[in-house]
């Protein structure tokens, strides 16, 4: 009935379309990572390391670092907010659920680009934001708002939000709140029963979430491009910049390769640990 | 009458579990058959096997003489009616019980006229272009026979169908597949774990237990009559007594020799001799109870107990009495309002007693083995209980 | 405090924060005056001026080519390949699903620049059909993963009803699991469509001279051009998107 012939039919379009325009292509930048370039934006025979000594030198280290810790503080920043956002929409009625979920969507689907022009516009130095903070001497007449960490962690942290809300809150839908008050019941504070009972049990979704703004915001490109200025670059615009103004295609492929390095081990630890969890509950016999 | 259906030596295992352990029976035409058993006793899967959604590993299927063991769910003449229904939600239930026959390719004036006379049967006319997410649990089920039927299978496999409707809408379901099975005459083939409701309507029984047949027989014959003590204690309620033959007495009946009990005298058709083991078995609602004492009579088994534990059940009550070392479970009918003796209770000292033909025996090895294959009859009697 | 409290402020300010920038960019763009710090009164000036934008239209008519093209060689390709991880599980699946999984956590970036050096190798040029493989293949993923929730949510029991009943594997395949999995093909669409509509940074890597899709002209305004103009343009889509989405809430709430 289920014949190997058949599977292998079904499987082949989508499977050969990805190995062709996926698959080949990944493999295509490793492969000019370790090929000399020449001054024309081409490659030259034989092989070199010099690409991937490049990557340690200052300059690129400090570029690394940077992104690394744009996208952690992203990430922690996005879950904080997320977490309460979550378990707000996850323990209130269904009607003002959808109305709430919808409300935050809705933003997500008008253009990625329009938003971050949207706070460039907010925080320029004209503009009435900073005009409104100047006159609550907030802030002088000479600081920017703009082209500066803050605004990058700032658009970023707006960005990525929505990529936080949604898993938290698909996992604690799924969370019984019933267990919050056999948890009071036996004991616990409202507080206690939050960090002991309702965290635990949603931690799977606090993993995805995660991974779901961590990996975006390591190849972020746009926003600090837009928002973020000379001295805020990340790798995302390394790459761009090698790749279209340098005309470096072996260097930007070993930047992209430190990329891909970068945003893979986290990966790893995020499926050791969820695998880690699904283990230890096995073993206590669920 | 010949045979519908009939099992030969079919074995199926699902990796080192065995489901079906050598089944071999039949079913007649135009029988309402039914199989009857514990959860995981095999009989959905002999059900799935019969529609042709599994293959045996061994054995045959044969559908009025001609095996369909290899042939093709899709090209046997059967239809079932599935647990959950499954009515395709995104077609009507005009299309819905059209669906078999566009398949076979009938001509749509046959579709028509067999759809509107299942819609007459069922009597669902008016709902006849709804989908199915707009109709009740019992009007689904209805439906799902509809479009079984319209097909006119040789044999109708029904899988649990009652089991997701509530107390009384079963019972009305169960009386209406009855009138259907007698207006459309073909054999039906009904799965179910709950005894009243294949006692109620079937022809035939067969009662599987772990994979094996115990027994097949009409309800009445595995009532009164059960082979062994797995059919006694999952068909109705029962008081088991271990004891050996103590002597024959007159013909066909024997003494028994019970520990921490009175003897008693049973009904001996198994040909026991003196000094055998014994299983006997003695059905609660047999059994009469009340304070005063009996006249002794032949045949009678008389005996004094301590009432344990009383269950009022409305048309009936359920006593729990001690006898020497054992717990009789007896049934009091209410069949007048007032009695007249003062209601029985708690700690009353009362008399039972039953008559010798009433009770049957079981020869004990029946026990050990049910004993060796796993406490199954055990802990039926422990829920009894 | 109450950790309801405390949770409702924090989604109320979250909303709040989410909606500023726009509200700001609605208003911003009505506004007479060149920079919007100040209000110098009602204008559709910048509207006039968008809406007479060549360039715009230009992009716009490539971003529809390419999404509708993306959308349905996705759309196809997604649904047999959920089809195939849901019916088999093989070695071969296993890799199948490595293979539909991994674009989804790869960021733009990587991917955007692998498929340039890839065509540049290939010497095929860029253009609007290089815009048009890159966009197919980052849609895949997502339509595939939207078919195959809605087929592991399926009622197995039909496809077995529809069996006994007497079809064959084609029959049930498109008189009961296509019907089943249409409005799950058209969510992954939907989303395709999306996704590929509003693309930058992919787009950027693969796109060549004079293949102009909407988000890189919004870039280029962006980087070189008017400002007020971006905002007529940004309330446009706004709204636009805005009433999308409120037609297909009204209309899936009239089908239930």
């Amino acid at each position: 009935m289920k014949s190997k012939f058949e599977e292998v039919g079904l499987t082949f379009p989508s499977a050969l379309w990805l190995l062709v325009f996926f698959l080949i292509p990944t493999s295509v930048i490793i492969f000019y990572a370790f090929k000399p370039g020449d001054l024309y934006g081409g490659i030259q025979e034989g092989w070199t390391l010099d690409n991937i000594k490049n990557l340690f030198t200052p300059h690129h280290l400090v570029i690394l670092w940077r992104t690394i810790w744009f996208s952690l503080i992203t990430t922690a920043v996005c879950l904080l907010l997320a977490l309460p956002t979550g378990f707000f929409l996850a323990q209130t009625s269904l009607k003002n659920r959808r109305i709430l979920l919808l409300l935050i969507v809705v933003p997500f689907w008008t253009s990625f680009l329009i938003r971050v022009f949207a706070w460039k516009s907010l925080l320029h130095p004209e503009g009435f934001l900073k005009k409104t903070l100047v006159f609550l001497h907030f802030v002088n007449d000479d600081t920017l708002l703009l082209y500066n960490a803050g605004a990058v962690l700032l658009v970023m942290i707006y960005t990525y939000l929505p990529f936080a809300i949604l898993p938290l809150f698909t996992a604690a839908e799924k969370f019984n709140f019933n267990l919050f008050e056999a948890a009071m019941d036996l004991g616990a504070s409202r507080s206690q029963a939050f960090y002991k009972v309702f965290i635990p049990s949603i931690k799977p979704g606090i993993l995805t979430a995660f991974l779901m703004v961590f990996i975006p915001a390591m190849g972020a490109y746009v926003i600090p491009d837009i928002v973020g200025g000379i001295n805020n670059e990340v790798l995302g615009n390394k790459i761009a910049q090698r790749t279209f103004v340098d005309r470096d295609l072996p260097e930007a492929s070993s930047l992209s390769l430190a990329l891909a390095m970068a945003v893979l081990l986290p990966m790893m630890v995020i499926f050791w640990l969820q695998a880690d969890s699904d283990k230890k509950i096995k073993k206590k016999g669920f | 009458m010949s045979d519908s259906l009939e099992f030969d030596k079919v074995i199926k295992g699902f990796g080192a579990v065995k489901a079906l352990d050598e089944i071999s029976f039949s079913i007649k035409k135009g029988e309402f058959f039914s199989l009857l058993g514990p959860s995981g006793c095999g009989k959905t899967t002999l059900l799935r096997l019969v529609a042709g959604f599994e293959k045996p590993d061994s054995g045959r299927i044969l559908l009025n003489g001609q095996d369909i063991t290899n042939l093709p769910a899709n090209q046997r003449p059967i239809n079932t009616v599935f647990q959950s229904y499954a009515l395709f939600p995104h077609l009507t239930l005009w299309d819905n019980i059209a669906f078999g026959l566009r398949i076979a390719k009938h001509s749509k004036e046959y579709i028509k006229k067999e759809v509107e006379s299942m819609l007459a049967l069922i009597q669902m006319e008016e709902h006849a272009y709804k989908k199915p997410d707009y109709i009740s649990g019992g009007q689904k089920q209805r439906v799902a026979i509809a479009r079984a039927l319209v097909n006119r299978p040789r044999v109708l496999l029904l899988d649990e169908p009652l089991a997701a409707l509530d107390l009384k809408l079963r019972q009305r379901m169960l009386l209406e597949l009855d009138l259907i099975h007698d207006e459309v005459g073909i054999t039906f083939l009904y799965v179910t774990h709950d005894q009243n409701e294949a006692m109620a309507v079937s022809d035939r029984i067969a009662i599987l237990n772990r994979g094996k047949l115990e027994q097949i027989g009409r309800p009445i014959e595995l009532y009164e009559a059960p082979q062994s003590s797995f059919v006694a204690a999952f068909i109705g309620d029962t008081n088991f007594l271990d004891g050996w033959v103590a002597e024959q007495q007159i013909k066909e009946y024997s003494l028994l020799s019970i520990e921490d009990f009175p003897q008693v005298i049973c009904f001996n058709d198994k040909k026991l001799s003196v000094g055998d083991p014994v299983h006997m078995s003695i059905r609660p609602e047999k059994i009469h109870i009340s304070r005063e004492k009996p006249a002794e009579k032949p045949l009678i088994n008389s005996m004094q107990g301590i009432v344990e534990d009383i269950i009022y059940q409305g048309d009936h009550t359920k006593f729990g009495v001690r006898v020497g070392g054992h717990r009789m479970t007896v049934f009091q009918q209410h069949s007048r309002f007032l009695l007249d003796e003062s209601p029985i209770t708690w700690n009353d000292k009362v008399w039972l007693w039953w008559h010798a033909d009433d009770g049957f025996i079981l020869e004990r090895y029946q026990v050990i083995k049910e004993n060796e294959m796993g406490r199954s009859f055990e802990n039926t009697l422990q829920e009894q209980n | 405090m109450n950790m309801k409290r405390f949770s409702f402020w924090v989604t109320f300010a979250v909303l709040v924060f989410f909606y500023l920038p726009i509200l700001m960019l609605v208003i911003t763009s009505f506004n007479e005056s060149r920079f919007g710090g100040v209000w110098r009164g009602f204008s559709m000036r910048w509207y006039f001026q968008l809406f007479s934008e060549e360039t715009l239209w230009k992009a716009l008519k490539n971003s529809l080519l390419i999404g509708i093209g993306a959308t349905l060689v996705s759309s196809v390709l997604g649904t047999l390949a959920a089809l195939s991880l849901h019916r088999y599980r093989s070695m071969l699946q296993k890799a199948h699903y490595g293979l539909i999984y991994t674009p989804l956590v790869v960021p733009d970036v990587l991917m955007g620049i692998s498929l340039l050096l890839f065509f540049v190798t290939i010497h095929l040029q860029l253009g609007l059909f290089t815009i048009f493989v890159a966009h197919t293949t980052f849609c895949l993923s997502y339509v595939t993963f939207v078919i195959l929730s809605r087929l592991q949510t399926l009622d197995h029991a039909i496809i077995e009803a529809a069996e006994d009943l007497g079809a064959n594997y084609w029959q049930i395949f498109w008189r009961i699991k296509l019907p089943q999995l249409f409005p799950a093909i058209l969510s992954g669409a939907l989303l395709a469509f999306t996704l590929s509509i509003d693309d930058f940074v992919i787009t950027f890597f693969v796109a060549g001279p004079g293949s102009t899709t909407l988000p890189i002209y919004i870039y280029s305004l962006m980087k070189f051009g008017s400002t007020p103009i971006i905002n007529a343009l940004s309330t446009v889509l706004i709204v636009a998107t805005f009433a999308i989405v409120w037609i297909v809430q009204s209309i899936t709430r009239e089908q239930k």
